[in-house]
């Protein structure tokens, strides 16, 4: 570890931490101009040259500044002149002070930044051609811009370059050291934001190297972030390496959906084949992080998949068959189906339109049974209220919070870049985290209070001696949140009743009266669009009435199987991936993945984002709700939308929220929901359990990421790591 | 007398093009008709066309058959008078195989316009 | 390690505009204001260190009648503002190599306490080649390290002192630490230091042998337990140091002579040497010469004095001399007519582009390969580079390239100039001053031995044909 975060010591200077702190609260402060080439410039004191150059749109070219990790200065590249100085300065870690003056483009500067190229090209292998990184490397570009046009590297003739050996840091990032340029970010990325502290430099020098200390895999969830950090090809992306060059792919901006965050990504396309996801700026969810499951597992897209629609012949065989004979049959089977003996389940991946269509239909054949797979208490508020089932804090508002206290979740996990701003509030801003529920490793320290669902209760009712009450009712701003997937035992109810008690009793005494408190965690991507269309949560009630005939949108979580279905039952499998949904369908109807069509998502804070299709659907696999509005016709109950737009003036007239893409509304009748929750406080026993505690669980837990073989891959080598002695 | 006449005023009126009487244009036709039949081996050979000669014929004769109700000695003449360029285009090879090729292109199927068709058809 | 700063002193000095009569230094004209005119030898009534050879006690016992430890109560009782005050009064200078004033550093400790303690680390990591000053300090005299420690860390209100020692000092940290623990059993550090009423603690630190940790942010590091990499600067030591809190890091000889200067008076110490370079030095000469030796002279003597007095002179008479390092290895090289009239103080080597750094003189006479020397003293610098950032990690190792090729010859005349600008843009441009301190001595040979360098070309090319590294012009 080259420099350390911040430590908690530093952090009293309030010089360095000026410009991290600098999101909200530095604006009070007065300003003080400095010249940047002349220009007058007013930045509040502690802003670096570079960030005040930024100002003015002077860019200063830069290696190991990253603008969300620490400040190395070790590259050198942003030497600029400052009048009155004798020596060029790093702009990226000098704060500006009053009258400076800035010369970003003066010979000295020039010369100053010629020279930090000449000598980091010196060891540099100019291996461009076979090089990964070629066409986005920040070393090609600025040795363009601002080396020399010529070399006087005599020593090639003699010594050469020098060599460093690879490093193997598991099976999704290649390493190519010779490459490196000791910028450190990949260091400082694993210390402050990853939570690893594997990563540092080992001997001096021109021996200098950055790698893990024994050889290790680097054990993150948000490791494949370090391969965009890396301003050359020092970190390359293994799955996706001599695939393709960055001017031939196609860029698609679209939304990840493996978890319940929504992060914004960039789906990069060649030749109708999705080759790699890169994370897209949206300082709201993801900041430019992107967790590796939604990075890597875009090679499940390609596996698995159900290309065509398929009947089960005679002996039980699935077969492939024509649209036509697909939809007749599922039409027969729904309309011989009496109303209440259908059962329709919306799945993880399930795009909001899709599920508006189902929904739509399930009503016009005459049944109310429409569900999700994942439960949520319908007792009380329900879903009713939305604040009950929403991240009401913010993602973003997260990193503010003084004070967070989760139950049952592993937040690490279940929505690894919520814990990214979680641990980033705790290393930044003194924020102390508490957790009720099983000790996980969540990359910083908190509190454990304990993993009985009791101590829940003890804390709402005020009872509790745990110093945890204390530091909630002292806090001025607390977050409390509740892992949804707590909620689907029988005191799940309770369980709500309490936290939504806690969490708004605590609100209510706040100063600051926007500050929400409440949050829910959900688990997928699908659940709150769900909830917000009137799926009810949860299969269990509708299972024991034995359905006839089971219509199955993407439902892969395994909770509906064979056995909890009667024997003559038909089942309808729509969806992407040949997954536990469709091993145990009469009929499949082969739909698209996230990538492939234009759906709309809502994520845990409510947050309506849309998917842009990057690829076309394989084989005959077609559009989802296209998929439904077609089986409506056959079957006899048109819905009345023949185009994407019909369907969203569908989708806003049930939720108008849903179609405002990008925004987040504020929840409110917060004092509702827990009025009409007091009657469930009833006494709680039971010991809360998460599903995902170790890094081997989280790479595969949707059809996509289970068809991933990098995911596999991962889950092997992590398996494999923990046997090591390191 | 008065008929004759009549062809004056029309002929006066109306310039023909080729033919003045109907037989004449009739003849015109026949001819062109025996000219392309006596073509079609060479057309087959000259292009290597994947039909044989007896499809060639049935294709002629139903492209004649086509105009069997044009009455007008102008507009007969005119395609004639097309007929013969395009004739002369495949005698001396002017003409691609793609261009005979052409002549056997089915009909083409109407797109389908209402969402169910759409859906089957893959369309969209 | 010989900082920047001393060049930034340099240049504020004409605004001080000082009337006086002319000197001029070969090929530099500085105006002084010059009370003496003649510098050394220093009387044995004005050593300071005057158990430098060891043939006394170095003991408490030795130190007590040495004088040491004599009134510390009332020195310390005096108050912040008296000490500092005296230290500016005599001119002190940092003595570790960069020449920052010791009563300035001091006084920026003493801005109002935002509650977090304050620390003194003095630098004890003596690691520049050729410099043998601090060791003899801390092995005969350790107890004028320890009541310096004390006067120092009243002074600036410091809570403990942290010695950073060499690794390589085996010796010296077990005669410095039985010195603390002497100072500990008598009651003059601690609890109570000399009964003062304020508390002080001292502690040794020893080092693992990097020269790096020599500077005074990666010794800090160090100390922290962290890997010896310098700090970028701005915050200074002095807002953000030792564990986040305000320290002031200074040398060994700074602080051993400060409780002198305190009882003799700061104008006592004035007195010697020129203006802005006042006080006593010890100058360690090495090298080719009949005896070499550290030994406490006055500043601004003669460099040729210094080496005709105290080392016996050069090898084979003066006129055997080729070149002479002055401060160390990092600063430039003098050649021999320079040497006859260099005089040895901070503003009289700054004259003749050179630094007096530590005062480590290194002689060396006409049978030394000059190449080779300097070429031995960037492979040390290479070896010695932490490796953070570019200008040094790059530049270092492939100026220490060059210059091996250079001892044989085998490059291009071209090269001279290439290697030239190499080190002006590895000068200025690193984090610490070890890139400068290891572009120093290149530019000093180029300087003065140009004619050298292409003899041997020209040799190596009449021998083996011209250079590969004639392929790229």
């Amino acid at each position: 570890m080259l420099r350390q975060p911040l430590t908690r010591a530093l952090a009293l200077s309030p010089s360095r931490v000026a410009p991290l702190a600098a999101r909200k609260f530095a604006a009070q402060a007065d300003k003080v101009e400095v010249f940047i080439d002349d220009k007058p410039v007013y930045v509040p004191p502690g802003t670096t040259v570079l960030q005040a150059a930024a100002e003015i749109g002077v860019e200063i070219p830069r290696f190991c500044y990253h603008e969300r990790l620490a400040v190395a200065g070790n590259c050198r590249m942003c030497l600029v002149e400052v009048e009155k100085s004798p020596k060029p300065v790093a702009a990226c870690a000098m704060p500006v002070m009053k009258g400076m003056r800035v010369k970003t483009n003066s010979d000295l500067t020039r010369k100053a930044r010629e020279g930090v190229m000449e000598f980091l090209l010196v060891n540099h292998p100019l291996d461009c051609p076979i090089c990964d990184q070629g066409g986005e490397c920040d070393l090609q570009d600025q040795s363009m811009a601002f080396g020399s046009d010529k070399s006087r590297f005599t020593d090639i003739h003699f010594s050469g370059k020098r060599a460093v050996e690879d490093k193997d840091v598991g099976p999704l990032i290649k390493t190519i050291m010779t490459r490196c340029i000791h910028c450190t970010r990949c260091i400082r990325f694993a210390s402050e934001v990853a939570g690893v502290d594997d990563f540092g430099t080992t001997g001096r020098g021109t021996d200098m190297q950055v790698g893990t200390y024994v050889e290790k895999m680097f054990l993150s969830e948000l490791s494949g972030n370090i391969i965009d950090l890396c301003p050359v090809g020092a970190l390359t992306s293994k799955p996706y390496s001599f695939a393709a060059r960055p001017w031939e792919t196609r860029r698609i901006d679209s939304v990840d959906v493996l978890d319940p965050l929504g992060s914004n990504i960039v789906v990069a396309t060649r030749t109708n084949e999705v080759l790699r996801i890169l994370p897209r700026t949206n300082e709201e969810i993801n900041e430019e992080w992107l967790s590796d499951k939604s990075r890597f597992a875009c090679d499940g897209l390609k596996r698995q998949r159900l290309v065509t629609p398929m009947i089960a012949d005679s002996r039980g065989n699935l077969t492939p068959v024509e649209w036509e004979e697909a939809i007749v049959a599922a039409a027969t089977a729904l309309r011989d189906c009496p109303p209440d003996k259908l059962l329709v389940v919306g799945g993880d991946l399930a795009d909001a339109e899709s599920l508006v269509a189902l929904k739509d239909l399930a009503n016009r054949l005459g049944s109310e049974a429409v569900c999700t797979e994942h439960y949520f208490p319908l007792d009380g508020a329900g879903t009713d209220l939305r604040s009950s089932y929403l991240l009401n804090t913010k993602i973003a508002n997260v990193e503010d919070a003084d004070f967070v206290l989760l139950i049952g979740t592993n937040v690490r996990f279940e929505a690894p870049l919520l814990n990214a701003r979680i641990r980033k509030a705790f290393i930044h801003k003194e924020t102390d985290v508490a957790l009720i529920g099983p000790k996980v490793d969540l990359t910083y320290e908190y509190t454990h209070v304990g993993d009985s669902a009791s101590i829940v209760k003890d804390l709402a009712t005020g009872t509790s001696s745990h110093e945890v009450l204390k530091r909630l009712e002292n806090s001025k701003r607390p977050v409390v949140i509740l892992g949804a997937d707590q909620l689907k035992t029988s005191e799940g109810p309770a369980l709500l009743a309490y936290t939504q008690e806690l969490a708004l009793s605590l609100q209510d005494k706040l100063e600051n009266k926007e500050w929400k408190v409440l949050n829910v965690l959900q688990r997928t991507a699908s659940q709150v669009a769900a909830m917000d269309l009137g799926y009810k949560p949860g299969v269990g009630e509708m299972l024991q009435k034995g359905p006839k005939v089971v219509f199955m949108l993407g439902a892969d979580a395994g909770v509906i199987t064979r056995e909890n279905l009667p024997k003559d039952c038909v089942v309808i499998y729509q969806g992407h991936h040949g997954d536990a949904g469709a091993s145990i369908a009469d009929i499949v109807l082969a739909g698209a993945a996230y990538t492939e069509k234009n759906g709309t998502y809502v994520n845990a804070e409510g947050r309506a984002q849309q998917t842009l299709p990057a690829v076309t659907p394989p084989g005959k696999a077609r559009e989802d709700w296209k998929i439904i509005r077609a089986l409506s016709e056959v079957v006899g109950a048109r819905l009345p939308y023949d185009n994407l737009e019909e369907v969203r003036a569908r989708l806003a007239e049930v939720c108008p929220s849903m179609v405002s893409y990008g925004d987040v509304q504020n929840n409110n009748y917060f004092a509702q929901a827990r009025a009409l929750a007091q009657s469930l406080q009833k006494p709680v026993s039971g010991t809360l359990d998460v599903q995902l505690k170790q890094l081997e669980d989280f790479f595969m837990t949707d059809s996509i990421s289970r068809a991933s073989p990098t995911m596999a891959k991962c889950v092997q080598a992590v398996i494999k790591q923990k046997q090591s002695p390191y | 007398m008065s008929a004759r006449q009549a062809i004056q005023v029309g002929t006066k009126t109306v310039k023909p093009v080729l033919s003045v009487t109907q037989g004449e244009a009739r003849l015109r036709v026949l001819s062109l008709y025996k000219a392309w039949y006596r073509q079609i081996p060479y057309i087959v050979k000259d292009f290597d066309i994947p039909k044989s000669e007896e499809q060639c014929r049935a294709k002629l004769k139903e492209m004649f058959l086509r105009n069997k109700d044009v009455t007008d000695i102008r507009v007969i003449d005119i395609l004639v008078i097309k007929g013969q360029m395009e004739l002369k285009e495949s005698v001396n090879v002017w003409k691609q195989k793609g261009h005979i090729m052409a002549y056997f292109k089915p009909t083409e199927e109407p797109k389908p316009k209402d969402f169910l068709s759409k859906f089957f058809s893959g369309v969209e | 390690m010989a900082g920047a700063l001393a060049r930034i002193i340099h240049g504020s000095k004409n605004q001080l505009g000082f009337v006086g009569p002319l000197v001029t230094v070969n090929n530099g004209s500085v105006r002084f204001q010059q009370t003496k005119t003649s510098f050394g030898p220093l009387a044995d009534s004005d050593r300071i260190f005057t158990n430098l050879y060891g043939r006394h006690d170095w003991r408490l016992r030795g130190a007590l009648q040495r004088g040491d430890w004599y009134k510390t109560k009332d020195i310390i009782l005096k108050g912040t503002d008296w000490i500092v005050n005296e230290l500016k009064t005599s001119g002190l200078r940092g003595r570790g190599g960069a020449g920052f004033p010791t009563g300035m550093k001091w006084s920026f400790m003493n801005k109002p306490s935002d509650g977090r303690p304050k620390y003194l680390v003095v630098n004890a990591d003596e690691g520049e080649p050729g410099t043998c000053k601090d060791r003899e300090i801390m092995r005969h005299d350790p107890h004028k390290l320890v009541e310096g420690c004390l006067i120092a860390g009243a002074a600036m209100g410091a809570q403990a002192a942290y010695i950073y020692i060499r690794g390589e000092f085996y010796n010296e940290a077990s005669n410095l630490q039985v010195a603390i623990a002497e100072a500990y059993q008598a009651g003059l550090i601690g609890k109570n230091a000399c009964g003062s009423g304020y508390n002080f603690d001292v502690f040794v630190h020893r080092g693992a042998g990097a020269y790096i940790c020599g500077e005074e942010t990666a010794l800090i590091e160090s100390i922290e337990g962290k890997q010896g990499k310098p700090r970028l600067k701005p915050p200074f030591p002095a807002d953000v140091g030792l564990f986040g809190c305000p320290t002031t890091v200074n040398n060994v000889e700074t602080i051993a002579v400060s409780p002198t200067i305190c009882r003799r008076g700061g104008s006592w110490f004035a007195s010697f040497g020129r203006p802005r370079n006042s006080g006593t030095k010890l100058f360690n000469i090495s090298g080719h010469v009949n005896t070499p030796c550290t030994v406490e002279e006055e500043m601004s003597i003669p460099l040729k004095e210094l080496i005709e007095r105290h080392a016996g002179g050069v090898c084979g008479g003066w006129d055997n001399l080729l070149a002479i390092i002055p401060g160390g290895s990092s600063t430039p090289l003098i050649p021999k007519d320079v040497c006859e009239t260099a005089i040895m103080d901070f503003d009289g080597l700054v004259a003749v582009q050179t630094s007096l750094g530590t005062a480590a003189i290194i002689v060396m006479d006409k049978s030394t390969d000059i190449v080779k020397a300097i070429a031995r003293l960037i492979m040390f610098y290479k070896h010695e580079s932490c490796g953070q950032c570019t200008p040094c990690r790059e530049g270092v190792s492939w100026m220490n390239k060059i210059i091996y090729r250079f001892v044989e010859g085998n490059a291009s005349p071209k090269e001279i100039d290439m290697l030239w600008e190499i080190s002006k843009q590895i000068e200025g441009h690193t984090i610490c001053a070890l890139g400068d301190g290891a572009a120093w001595p290149v530019q000093g040979l180029i300087r003065h031995f140009r004619p050298e360098l292409e003899r041997r070309m020209a040799a190596y090319a009449a021998a083996h044909g011209p250079s590969l590294a004639e392929r790229l012009y």
